[in-house]
């Protein structure tokens, strides 16, 4: 019988991945595919709760909708900026763009 | 025991894919692991029996979000080699860091009592899809209508921020 444990315990680990990446890469690119993870593991607890403590109301549900939403605008636009940076500055790596730093 | 073996193999799929989207140093192989990973977590909805999630999640982060993440990987250069290795010096810090944050996770669950929190009733295996979209129109309305605009002023932005560059060229 799966529980909301296992959910839970899955989306901690899906989230701890997401955070070793976001510490560990130096590419602007994979950082922000670093955040999809963190931004997923949010979303299973989310619909995990909604199912296993209010079945009955969909707003766990509506919630990881509005997520997805804002994740999708919030990727489209950090991936603008990388690529205006990139035609810019030829740089794609996260701590090479120190233009605000002297 | 069925939603066992599906649960679990979901699970492994998307820890597996999400590990290997964090250390794979080709990133077009992490944008390809991050699609299976996605895969595994609509996988992990449809167990829930919350079927347009799962179906929203397919459609906007495989088909719209990853695709996107490729064609910039592709606009970009230095897609293999040493300049995407993970920085040495992080690997530690980030070990403890994602390894202290899982615990703490994990050991909240584990000290709550959810035995009174839990519906009575047991999650049923009903398609809640209608209900969703009468809350969208209904109680919802104000923060879709905020999504919305949200998403049409990040279209805007994208090609104002884009298109700003190759105009001062020409």
């Amino acid at each position: 019988m799966i529980t909301l444990m296992h959910y839970t315990v899955l989306s901690a680990l899906l989230f701890s991945i997401g955070i070793f990446g976001v510490i560990t890469r130096k590419n602007a690119i994979t950082i922000l595919m670093s955040l999809e993870l963190i931004f997923n593991a949010v979303n299973i607890n989310m619909v995990a709760f909604s199912k296993f403590v209010a079945p009955s109301a969909a707003q766990g549900e509506l919630f990881a909708l509005f997520i997805i939403a804002v994740a999708a605008a919030e990727s489209v636009l950090a991936l603008a900026i990388i690529l205006a940076i990139y035609r810019r500055r030829r740089v794609v790596n996260a701590d090479e763009m120190r233009l605000m730093r002297n | 025991m069925a939603e066992s073996i599906l649960f679990y193999g979901f699970a492994a799929m998307i820890l597996i894919a999400g590990l290997m989207v964090v250390i794979s140093r080709n990133l077009f192989h992490a944008a390809l692991w991050l699609a299976l990973s996605l895969f595994g977590v609509a996988g992990i909805y449809v167990l829930l029996s919350s079927y347009f999630v799962a179906g929203i999640q397919v459609l906007i982060y495989i088909g719209a979000v990853v695709v996107l993440t490729i064609f910039v990987i592709n606009m970009t250069r230095e897609i293999t080699g040493d300049m995407n290795a993970p920085r040495k010096t992080a690997v530690v810090p980030a070990l403890l860091a994602s390894a202290l944050t899982a615990a703490l996770i994990i050991s909240a669950m584990l000290k709550t009592d959810w035995a009174s929190r839990m519906s009575r009733a047991p999650a049923s295996g009903a398609d809640n899809t209608e209900l969703i979209g009468r809350l969208l129109l209904t109680d919802f309305v104000v923060p879709f209508e905020a999504v919305s605009m949200l998403l049409l002023a990040a279209l805007i932005g994208a090609v104002v921020i884009v298109s700003k560059d190759t105009g001062e060229k020409e």
